[in-house]
């Protein structure tokens, strides 16, 4: 049976008819890609620490079998146990292997797409072992059977009253709870003794270091710190191409991931895995699941260059208005829309479309990825490969036709009066057609990309006003 | 062949030209102020506190103060003495219980507002820093580097601790519709006093 391609546009339908959920998600989205714009423009440096961030990744990239191998020598030697799994399979039964010698029970965990990515928790389950998500966000869209809208902020598409609805049936707090503190710190109440009494912990990761054996942890609630540190066993799990040559390399990682991601300087807690605490047994579990073929595609290897903060996805005009879970896989955003692809081309076909190829998306991109490029190549594969219903290619035939010819393109949608009213309108909203049937882009797009990147280009200052979708 | 081998042989295969992607040296940028006013500022912007001395104070008199009603207040640093000493708390289980942890942190980050602690601060039980409610942390403005930069290149202890965590302020959430609460799932408070 052929996989049924993910209806996006119809999913995030009945997300649009929700003006309450709608509007606080598509503000709060704003409102981080705000704060990040605030702490950029208090770096002289940003766009340095863009280019570096950039050049260390595909520098990594290119060597990333040799690095690989440090990595594992030198965690060895401090005694972490290294793991090999090419997809979510392998890194289930792994995961399950380990609980099971040391008779666990009972899981901890701190947020992971990576597990996400496995399905760990539906493997982990069924052979009786019980998995506590411990982050907030993750924790509630555990409850709720959903998989996460964010890869940053979970629940980013729920409520307060959502919250309330959820704690109410399983920790039996009051339904018409209104206040974020008390539902915040239910979660504690509820969440302590499950780590105090926790057989193993769980942690994804954002970082591994080459030079040192160390794998890097960004987190703001402590509970990825708890995970780790109260049972004695540590499982960690991360992509391979979360690697970075040197511990020196993690300065300019560190100083753009939270101001991208949330706009605050730094996470909370930081932190640096390098071997057991004393006592303990540490495991890494290093994951493919595709990233190896991945790096071979030449027009989107540079996607794993990724280091997972959600700028892209709260700039993203589509992504604010349809929610996370339209998307209907475990990465959505400008993001998801470029790698999902790779996972299963015909199920995440509709999923480059997602997109107004405004170009915001790239401009905040700490680590560069011509993401909105990326989404245009993908229509093309994807309407060679046949695998978009007809209207789709028909429209894409056009915009093709404007696209396809960088200058052409330009000029229809920036040269004159006649093509500045009509040409934008179509190509934002018809060939997404579901979107415009409701209203315009809430920030409206002022400036062209590319009439934005020719004049932030000459200045030499990137994206000072890029962006503004 | 075993998976290592088979991911390790098709990133062989499949990986860019490693000659046209040079390492980039490594980069110290931006502001090199390590003073205890920048750290301070970056540190309540993220939500911690200055622990400040008032006339005739002592550590133990100020977190009395501070913290009125804390009944465990466990020292992990030689020159305070607490109610009950780290090297006394056997497990997480029974560091659950602390009020207020006292620790000495090797080094601060002035860019950041950033406090280091690992196992050699924490004798070992490095739950001990998340479990307690509050954490009062002993820093000395010599100990400041200016930034995220300076900090991995300069401190020796990325390179020898096997866990170590720059904690910046309280634990915090902000994933119930948007409210920023301070004091989520580790500690409540974090506060920094100078010695
Ligand atoms: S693609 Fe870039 S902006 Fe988007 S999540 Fe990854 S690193 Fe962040």
């Amino acid at each position: 049976m052929k996989v049924k391609p993910v209806n996006h546009a119809k999913a995030a339908e009945a997300f649009l008819e929700d003006a309450p959920h709608l509007t606080f998600h598509d503000e709060r989205l704003w409102d981080m890609r705000q704060k990040r714009d605030q702490q950029m423009h208090l770096l002289p440096e940003w766009q340095e620490l863009r280019s570096r961030a950039s050049a260390i990744k595909e520098h990594t990239l290119a060597n990333l079998p040799e690095y690989l191998e440090q990595f594992e020598a030198n965690a060895k030697k401090n005694g972490i146990h290294v793991h090999w799994a090419a997809d979510g399979a392998e890194h289930n039964r792994i995961v399950g292997e380990i609980l099971e010698k040391h008779g666990a029970k009972s899981l901890i965990k701190s947020k992971s797409m990576v597990t996400e990515e496995c399905d760990m928790r539906a493997y982990l389950e069924p052979r009786g072992v019980v998995v506590t998500e411990t982050d907030l966000g993750e924790r509630i869209q555990q409850l709720d059977g959903q998989m996460p809208s964010h890869i940053v902020v979970p629940a980013v598409h729920k409520l307060v009253p959502d919250v309330a609805r959820i704690f109410a049936k399983n920790y039996n707090t009051d339904p018409n709870d209104d206040s974020p503190q008390s539902l915040a710190e239910s979660q504690r109440m509820a969440a302590r003794p499950v780590i105090l009494t926790a057989d193993a912990g769980m942690t994804g990761g954002n970082f591994l270091v080459a030079e040192t054996g160390t794998f890097v942890v960004c987190t703001n609630e402590g509970n990825a710190d708890l995970s780790a540190t109260v049972p004695n066993l540590h499982i960690a799990t991360l992509g391979i191409e979360r690697i970075v040559p040197r511990m020196a390399d993690m300065g300019v990682f560190v100083r753009l991931l939270s101001r991208s991601a949330l706009g605050s300087p730094i996470t909370q807690y930081t932190t640096h895995f390098r071997g057991p605490q004393k006592g303990g047994e540490m495991h890494i579990v290093l994951v493919d699941n595709g990233r190896s073929a991945r790096l071979g595609m030449e027009e989107f290897w540079t996607s794993l260059k990724c280091i997972r903060c959600g700028a892209c996805m709260n700039t993203c005009p589509v992504y604010r208005r349809s929610g996370g879970l339209s998307y209907g896989a475990v990465y959505s955003g400008p993001i998801g829309a470029i790698i999902d692809p790779t996972f299963n081309e015909r199920k995440y076909s509709t999923l480059p479309f997602a997109s107004t190829m405004n170009g915001s998306c790239t401009n905040v991109c700490p680590v560069k990825i011509n993401i909105h490029e990326q989404l245009y190549k993908w229509r093309r594969v994807l309407a060679e490969h046949h695998e978009l219903p007809f209207v789709k290619r028909e429209i894409m035939h056009m915009a093709g036709k404007l696209m396809g010819q960088p200058t052409l393109y330009r000029t229809a949608i920036n040269g004159t009066e006649v093509a500045l009213s009509s040409l934008p309108r179509f190509v934002l909203y018809n060939w997404l057609n579901p979107w415009g049937k409701h209203r315009e882009l809430p920030h409206p797009v002022k400036q062209t990309f590319h009439s934005w990147y020719k004049k932030n280009r000459l200045k030499g200052k990137e994206e000072s006003k890029g962006g503004k979708a | 062949m075993s998976s290592r081998d088979t991911i390790l042989a098709t990133l062989r295969a499949n990986r860019p030209d490693p000659a046209a992607h040079e390492l980039p040296p490594v980069a110290v940028l931006g502001d090199m102020d390590a003073g205890k006013a920048r750290f301070e500022d970056a540190l309540q912007l993220l939500g911690g506190q200055i622990l400040l001395p008032q006339e005739g104070d002592t550590l133990a008199s100020a977190i009395a103060r501070r913290f009125p009603d804390a009944k465990i207040i466990c020292s992990a640093v030689p020159d305070f003495e607490g109610t009950i000493r780290l090297e006394d708390v056997a497990s997480p289980q029974q560091a659950a219980a602390t009020d207020v942890l006292v620790v000495r942190s090797p080094f601060g980050i002035s860019e950041m507002g950033s406090i280091f602690l690992s196992e050699a601060q924490l004798n070992s039980l490095n739950s001990a820093a998340h479990l307690t409610q509050h954490i009062v942390v002993i820093l000395s403005e010599k100990n400041l580097t200016a930034n995220m930069h300076t900090a991995y290149v300069e401190r020796p202890e990325f390179h020898t601790a096997h866990y170590g965590v720059l904690m910046t302020g309280p634990s915090a959430t902000a994933d119930i519709q948007g409210v920023l609460i301070r004091g989520a799932q580790g500690v409540r408070s974090l506060s920094v006093w100078w010695e």
